[in-house]
């Protein structure tokens, strides 16, 4: 088995010493850092959560659905007014905005959209492993992923021997029981089996005493800030949000769409809180299949969409921005003539971040993970490299 | 060979004499649809979605308005609301009708593949659905229609009351329709919604697989447009469906290149030309196979079931036995990983658990009261192994490929959820004894498995050991 980087960090301990002078840059570049991603399903309306300021057309289209009060970002975009914890990390330089960008998925379907958002790929249920888990095997990040879920995400699979948090409230039978298992798996060469009963055997977050944890995400993300912190803890962490797809009553500032989206800033908040001062060596990402549509519905909703927004998280940010190409919401401008446009693949933004999380060189994620589309590096532009 | 009767079923329970001709005895449970063997009260549909009319006309009508500036006011009175109208209840009632099929009936086969129909024709977690009519749905609108035409099936599910309402169908309405009209001289715009449309091609007949276009789905939609919950004031959306013409798209709509004139008669058209595309019965069948098999079937697994298909018409007793034969000819070879769910029923049947609470208790519970903590047993537990089959998180149902149910806090489920199991199981049971007869009924290395849990000294252990054994968690 190859030595992956953290196993190197905890095993050269004594090299350390004898390195001498060389130690704080030693240490500086190979400091734990933390990617979070946040799926967002149902199709989150990335016009709904970052409106754009002053478009005519936008406002007409939209009646029922403009918001009051949002919070002003810059001189073309505003914020929802409920995210408020969004809004306090932007402050700090520790928020920015990726706008008019989605996966290469224009077909509108959530199931075969979340399929894509998770594999990465071009056509659905035909890629079995997340873009997340193949980055992950090739920064040789066995072991470091955590899903704040009951059943695994797609998106983190292709490394073994990841890990999910979802709190239950029984305790769980003795080690000796645990370990007799892992033998049985083991030996009838269930490695999946007994890859999971290794991680339970081992688990450091069950609750010995029988108190039970909320499994809201708020409270989930704390716990995951706290474990990420941790030198030897987990490396990624997946959350979900559910209920973006609001084809009826999607509403203003107290509608539908803005309870996801209050959920989703839940988590920016307590991954802040738990993580203390790691939130420097963090980075937080979200993730949604597609946009809405830009014209509100009969339900005073809107349909599935195309180009969305992606959030952004932590110190590894290089500044708090809104970062687009903007293709305008003229009609001859949308896509197809309903959605807004995707001028930035989002799988970019994705592989720049795990090219500057993980500290590989960008052209392998690209070539690696995502079979050599043609990607844009903007490990530059958005992150401290 | 032995897996075969976890595979099709749950096991053989210790009532259950082990069949001289175990595909005979599968395939005999498929011709007819028997009475529920669940001795209790049972509601319909209709009755079921008054309750739930009673809450939401209560909730949005009443309450909120009469609530409008006490908050804690409102939560006091919605919950009084929730109870009055058996919203905690209702659906552990169903479970308790669902889980009786797998374990007391005299058709477990039936029952297995009545629960993959209920999630192929998902009803997801929306709206109280799931509270008040998914489990009724999935009785007279699945179940029922399990001993017809394949066809049929679609047409009524696709016009039930809870699909249409859970996939927004009463929101699409035809751009050009009368309704748009008047609503257009109201200053209020409607239009289509695709989501019903789409799910019908996608998830309940041809798949992508078909090659259909965003243009099929609009079409789709507009063939949709009018079938739509008979308004009123009082019952709000909860009404019968019904197709309302000032609601539908007038003109001829062009789906997969074949025309359909406007009107009622066309969403039945379409649907009996989608359910006899190709695309359809390979999708199904690979669906059956991947239920039933393996995450991976071979064209060889599908193809039997295909020619069932063929032969038959789609008549489902045809069908089914196709692929229950196939699944008994491949039982050698592969293993399925069990969904939590059907975990839960081959652990319950093959040790005796007293799973279900008695038809007595259920029939105990009074309207207005919260019901006790042994009448929602079943709810708590299914959610707790992650896999409530009322609450799918998309329309597209809990997934049947084993990766997605592979994961440390599933497994941790399993392990405490056997444990408790076993505590619920009756004295006659607790013995060393049966667990040996029950072993060698339904292992094909019985003395293998008991070597394995013999490691274990207390027979509780031994119990969690057996049911998180590879040849139990997947058979």
């Amino acid at each position: 088995m190859k030595i992956s980087r953290r196993n190197f960090l905890k095993g050269s301990t004594a090299t350390l010493f004898l390195a001498g002078f060389n130690f704080p840059l030693f240490a500086n570049t190979n400091k734990k850092k933390n990617l979070v991603l946040i799926m967002l399903r149902g199709g989150m309306d990335g016009l709904c959560a970052v409106p754009i300021i002053g478009d005519k057309n936008f406002e007409k289209q939209r009646k029922d659905l403009i918001l009051d009060q949002t919070i002003k970002l810059n001189s073309d975009f505003a914020l929802h007014p409920k995210l408020k914890n969004f809004h306090n990390l932007w402050q700090k330089n520790l928020g920015a905005v990726v706008h008019a960008t989605n996966i290469p998925y224009t077909k509108r379907s959530h199931f075969d959209g979340q399929n894509l958002m998770e594999t990465g790929g071009h056509i659905p249920y035909a890629i079995k492993t997340g873009w997340l888990g193949r980055g992950m095997k090739l920064a040789e990040l066995k072991g470091d992923g955590l899903a704040l879920a009951l059943p695994m995400p797609l998106l983190l699979r292709g490394i073994p021997s990841n890990d999910n948090f979802y709190p239950s409230k029984k305790r769980l039978p003795r080690t000796e029981l645990l370990q007799l298992l892992k033998s049985i798996y083991a030996e009838k060469s269930e490695h999946d089996l007994a890859n999971m009963m290794e991680i339970i055997a081992n688990r450091s977050m069950m609750s010995s005493s029988g108190t039970s944890m909320s499994r809201k995400n708020s409270s989930l993300a704390l716990k995951a800030g706290l474990e990420l912190k941790k030198i030897n803890g987990p490396r990624v962490a997946v959350f979900e949000v559910d209920g973006f797809d609001t084809h009826a009553a999607q509403g203003g500032v107290n509608g539908s769409h803005s309870d996801s989206l209050i959920e989703m800033d839940s988590i920016f908040k307590s991954l802040e809180k738990g993580l203390g001062s790691e939130i420097e060596n963090t980075l937080v990402l979200t993730l949604t299949e597609f946009g809405r549509t830009i014209e509100q519905n009969g339900g005073r909703g809107t349909e599935h969409g195309y180009g969305s927004a992606i959030f952004m998280a932590g110190g590894l940010l290089k500044k708090s921005q809104v970062y687009t190409d903007w293709p305008g919401l003229k009609r001859k401008e949308l896509f197809e003539g309903r959605d807004l446009n995707s001028t930035i693949d989002a799988r970019s933004v994705y592989a720049s971040a795990m090219s500057s999380v993980f500290d590989i060189d960008f052209k392998r994620i690209q070539k690696e993970v995502f079979w050599g589309d043609k990607l844009q590096n903007l490990s530059d532009k958005l992150f401290k490299v | 060979m032995k897996n075969f009767y976890r595979k099709v079923a749950f096991g053989l329970g210790s009532d259950d004499k082990t069949p001289s001709d175990p595909l005979k005895w599968a395939t005999n449970q498929l011709n007819d649809i028997p009475e529920f063997s669940w001795k209790g009260k049972i509601l319909p549909e209709k009755e079921l979605r008054k309750y739930y009319r009673d809450y939401v006309y209560g909730d949005r009508k009443v309450l909120r308005k009469k609530f409008k500036n006490d908050k804690e006011g409102y939560k006091r009175e919605k919950n009084k609301l929730r109870h009055v109208t058996g919203q905690k209840f209702w659906w552990n009632l169903e479970l308790c009708i669902r889980h009786s099929e797998a374990l007391k009936s005299k058709t477990p086969v039936l029952a297995k593949l009545w629960y993959f129909w209920g999630n192929h024709f998902a009803i997801s977690e929306k709206d109280f659905l799931a509270q008040y009519t998914t489990g009724a749905y999935q009785r007279e609108i699945i179940r029922a229609n399990m001993n017809q035409n394949f066809e049929k099936m679609v047409q009524e599910a696709t016009v039930a009351w809870t699909m249409i309402h859970h996939l927004d169908n009463n929101d699409n309405v035809g751009p050009k329709s009368q309704e748009a009209q008047w609503a257009k001289e109201k200053g209020r715009k409607v239009g289509v919604n695709e989501n019903h449309a789409r799910e019908l091609l996608e998830l309940h007949t041809v798949s992508p697989e078909c090659g259909y276009t965003q243009e099929d789905v609009i079409q789709m939609a507009y063939v949709m447009s009018g079938w739509r919950p008979n308004w009123g004031k009082k019952r709000l959306e909860t009404g019968d469906v019904h197709f309302n013409g000032e609601y539908h798209q007038p003109g001829t709509k062009r789906i997969l290149g074949k025309k359909y004139k406007s009107g009622r008669k066309s969403l039945s058209e379409v649907i009996t030309d989608l359910v006899n595309h190709p695309s359809c019965r390979e999708f199904i069948a690979k669906k059956l196979c991947r239920y039933f098999i393996t995450d991976n079937p071979t064209k060889e697994m599908m193809e039997p079931i295909i020619k069932a298909w063929e032969k038959s018409d789609g008549f489902l007793p045809d069908v089914h036995k196709a692929a229950v034969e196939v699944a008994f000819n491949y039982s050698e070879k592969y293993n399925k990983f069990q969904n939590p769910e059907n975990w839960l029923l081959i652990m319950s049947k093959m040790s005796d658990v007293e799973l279900v609470p008695t038809p007595k208790l259920m029939d105990l519970y009074t309207l207005g009261l919260k019901p006790t903590h042994e009448q929602r047993s079943l709810e708590y537990l299914l959610r707790e192994l992650g896999h409530h089959p009322y609450l799918a998180k998309q329309p597209n149902g809990w997934s049947d490929v084993s990766d997605d149910w592979m994961s440390p806090e599933l497994l941790i489920r399993r392990l405490v959820y056997a444990k408790e199991a076993y505590f619920k199981k009756n004295r006659k049971s607790q013995t060393n004894e049966f667990y040996e007869e029950m072993i060698e009924k339904n292992y094909d290395n019985p003395n293998e498995i008991l070597k394995t849990i013999n490691q274990q000294g207390d027979l509780s252990n031994k119990h969690v050991i057996l049911f998180n054994l590879p040849e139990t968690l997947k058979s």
